[in-house]
């Protein structure tokens, strides 16, 4: 009996002194935001775990603690091409606590219709991290041995050659039909589910051409399974497995379009907290760890601040307006959503 | 001979303490996430993804491939003793499994499929280890015409699937091909009927219906009878594993079982589940006594528990040889492979050796662990149901809706899944049987996107469907089956006018 009362003495002891901790806590919050931060930081990705943006969230995981003092925590929040959780993102709390990372995406969904963020009023780029590409490619027992040959070739039977991207609207079918327009080609277009379907339906030749961020097809190429024939980006990759493949640039096309991914945080940040995050992150990104595992996924590293990625931001939505009007793509959504 | 000395090399280095802690760990935790409901295994490794940064890369591997083989062990767990299902793949096995508990048979049904998992389990590593590049390249000839096909004859096979009657079962999976539809469509990059809420766009998730529609439907169902506790049979140690006759009857079962599972773990899309369905399908019409699948028949456990294991083997391909992820399990398992600087795909045999082998060879020690973990708390988890009922669901409850947010981290899925439990409830009083509608919910969307696909490639010509002869196989197949079943239906016809006019 004795020992009960103890122990549940003991027991109510600690949960007031929980509570009382608590209180202490948030009061720290508050009145000494110099020392941010002083929790664990949690960063939303808006796609399912496994894929492109949610390994650089990874990535930055791994590394964060070293120059953050504490750790990031990953958070997907899947859905409605990223929507759903960029949405989440700018409704929540500015105090630095919360941040998600960002892709193109970003930019492309409020093209196509009204989205719930309005990104330069409610969202804040923190950083811009890496700068990947679309490659496209073909199946290595295809004849073509670069773009021209595929031009011509569907010049001859138009309408005949069919690329695979992961959904309409998506950022590999505007790359591929900004390529079939450039050109002057028709090509058909094929909606995958995600990349790797696509990459499935190219390997076993029912479809001919994708255009594919660099992870998914890294090792195809390498191996000699698939061929690249152009990478959509202004320069050509740094890789060495990938610096081979010519842009679409150099082949004649004047096509030019960047896969960045970045860190943005809600509106509104205290200056203070955005500087120290600012800072963390240039740090976490020139970490040799983390330029590693970026470049293993194909990616690069490209530090742009703030004020860039903003500037970015708005001149990659210039872009893809223009390539969505000229390509009917967004006549074709519109269309649909009616 | 070459593939023993590769083994054996594997081995050698799966056997290392480390990478055999790790697998034991991975085992032990996909155990869990099995057991538990609502937990699913692609958020228990994003999970413990940051865990593994300071690990070995191979030791990481071997433990993230324990727990999504694991996974599908523990599903069965509550599946089978409080008719919820632990995993979505198991939602088949409370079709026969719980029947077998109220019939005191719980812990003969947990044996077999335990037993039957690792028997299966053994199967699917075998065929990766021996046919895993072959494989892939046939996995490879099915493109969106196939799956068409393979989508469509599904459909119509297994509706018929429970007791209930047709036009029930149809009326089901119609209405599971509907909601189907509900979400953004990633093919024509539109959102339909979600009403402008954002959260419908990400479309139903197939564990939130199965948590609810059957795991939540049953707590309250459970609720409103009026005995406070069925009678818990008693536990003897004889009790808990299966007669001579049990182990007779589920020996045939679970070696079709391994081998449809595998075959079906080759196709994308929620395979385990699929492979679940059609191994029920396939033993109720094998078996001698069809009458009894619904009521406690140990075959309707074993098939499908033994599919959804050798499933897991079979979806390792396409990742091991192609670097492709065909289902979430695998999709969460190349990221684990990323994080570690490793990127799988054609080249990861010759590059990589040590993993490729040591991974494949700790699924040989694994699937072994499992069946020595599995055993002994099959007399635990018994035992679990002597608990008084009006603690045990409320904790069920809990689980339940502790896993189902993990999965999107979505509160509205809470909802959803209260929701599809009231529905599921009302399902059960009319005698509906909600699993059709899972079923449809499954591969309706299959349906629709291999059609559309299917349809872009061959450039609008629906003969295409036909004139492709791994497509026109399929359906010529499942042409046949259908015309096979509607032979007795005819006779009887026939009879019964003969019986009118004599």
């Amino acid at each position: 009996m004795q020992k009960k009362i103890v122990l549940s003495l003991a027991l109510c002891f600690s949960l007031v002194s929980l509570m009382i901790g608590g209180c202490t806590y948030m009061q720290n919050k508050t009145a000494a935001a110099k020392t941010f931060p002083l929790k664990p930081i949690t960063i939303i990705v808006p796609f399912s775990a496994g894929g492109g943006t949610d390994l650089i969230a990874r990535a930055l995981e791994k590394v964060a603690p070293k120059y953050l003092a504490q750790p990031l925590v990953v958070i997907n929040k899947p859905g409605g091409t990223g929507t759903i959780g960029w949405n989440e993102l700018a409704s929540s709390n500015p105090d630095g606590y919360t941040l998600g990372i960002t892709a193109l995406d970003l930019i492309v969904q409020p093209l196509y219709g009204p989205t719930k963020y309005h990104y330069p009023t409610a969202l804040e780029p923190l950083v811009q991290i890496s700068n990947s590409t679309f490659i496209m490619v073909v199946d290595a027992k295809e004849p073509w041995q670069d773009v021209a040959a595929v031009i011509n070739y569907s010049k001859e039977h138009p309408r005949e050659l069919t690329f695979g991207h992961s959904g309409i609207g998506s950022t590999g079918h505007i790359v591929g039909e900004a390529f079939a327009s450039t050109a002057n080609i028709s090509l058909r277009q094929v909606p995958f589910r995600g990349a790797s379907e696509a990459a499935t339906a190219l390997l076993g030749k029912h479809i001919q051409i994708a255009f594919m961020a660099p992870a998914s097809v890294k090792e195809h190429i390498k191996n000699g399974t698939l061929r690249a024939l152009a990478v959509s980006s202004k320069q050509r990759l740094t890789d060495p497995a990938l610096s081979h493949i010519p842009t679409f640039t150099e082949q004649g096309l004047d096509i030019a379009l960047n896969n960045p991914n970045g860190v943005a945080a809600p509106k509104g940040l205290p200056p203070e907290v955005k500087a120290e995050l600012g800072a963390a992150f240039k740090s976490i990104i020139s970490d040799p760890e983390f330029k590693n595992m970026i470049e293993q996924l194909g990616g690069q590293i490209e530090y742009l601040d703030s004020k860039q990625s903003e500037a970015q931001w708005l001149d990659d939505s210039k872009k893809l307006t223009k390539i969505i009007e000229d390509t009917g793509i967004l006549e074709r959504i519109k269309e649909q959503k009616n | 001979m070459e593939t023993i000395s590769l083994l054996l090399h594997g081995f050698s280095i799966s056997i290392l303490p480390t990478n055999l802690l790790a697998c034991a760990i991975g085992v032990l935790i996909g155990t869990l996430v099995g057991v538990l409901p609502g937990i699913d295994t692609i958020s228990a490794i994003a999970l413990l993804l940051p865990f593994s940064y300071s690990m070995d890369s191979t030791a990481a591997l071997i433990m993230f491939a324990g727990i999504y083989y694991g996974s599908k062990y523990g599903g069965s767990t509550t599946a089978i003793l409080m008719n919820v299902p632990g995993e979505a793949s198991a939602v088949i096995t409370c079709l026969d499994g719980y029947p077998m508990t109220q019939k005191g048979r719980g812990g003969a049904a947990l044996t077999v499929a335990a037993v039957g998992s690792f028997i299966a389990g053994t199967i699917g590593v075998v065929g990766l280890t021996l046919f895993a590049p072959p494989l892939a390249q046939l996995a490879l000839a099915f493109g969106p015409p196939e799956y068409f096909s393979i989508a469509l004859v599904g459909l119509i096979l297994l509706t018929k699937l429970t007791g209930t009657s047709m036009l029930k079962s149809s009326l089901m999976a119609t209405l599971g091909v509907m909601l189907g539809t509900i979400g953004l469509d990633s093919l024509s990059g539109i959102s339909r009927f979600s009403f402008g809420i954002d959260e419908l766009d990400r479309g139903f998730n197939l564990s939130i219906l199965a948590m609810g529609l059957f795991g939540i439907a049953e707590i309250f169902t459970v609720m409103t009878q009026s005995t406070p506790q069925p009678k818990v049979p008693s536990l003897h140690f004889k009790d808990l594993y299966p007669t001579k006759e049990e182990f007779q009857r589920s020996s045939l079962p679970i070696l079709r079982g391994g081998f449809i599972g595998f075959l079906i773990g080759l196709l994308p899309g929620s395979s385990a589940t699929i492979a679940g369905f059609t191994s029920y399908a396939l033993e109720k019409r094998c078996s001698k006594k069809p009458a009894e699948f619904g009521y406690g028949a140990i075959e309707g456990v074993a098939g499908p528990e033994a599919a959804n294991n050798s499933v897991v083997s079979a979806t390792m391909i396409p990742l091991l040889t192609l670097g492709l992820p065909f289902c979430g399990g695998t999709a969460i398992l190349l990221s684990g492979f990323m994080i570690h600087g490793i990127l799988p795909g054609p080249t990861l045999i010759t590059q990589h050796p040590d993993l490729f082998w040591g991974l494949i060879t700790s699924m040989y020690i694994g699937n072994l662990m499992l069946l020595v973990i599995n055993l002994p708390l099959i007399g635990v988890f018994v035992q679990l149901l002597k608990t008084p009922l009006n603690i045990l669901m409320p904790l069920v409850v809990l689980l339940t809706i502790t896993g189902a947010y993990s999965i999107n981290n979505s509160i509205m899925d809470l909802m959803w899944i209260t929701f599809f439990g009231i529905i599921g409830f009302f399902m059960r009083r009319t005698g509906f049987n909600p699993l059709p509608l899972l079923i449809g919910l499954v591969i309706g969307p299959e349906l629709e996107r291999g059609l559309i696909q299917g349809l872009i490639i061959s450039n609008g010509s629906i003969y295409s469907l036909i004139t492709r002869p791994l497509s026109s196989a399929i359906l010529f197949l499942g042409a046949a089956i259908l015309l096979y079943n509607t032979v007795p239906w005819f006779d009887k016809f026939t009879k019964d006018k003969k019986k009118v006019h004599p």
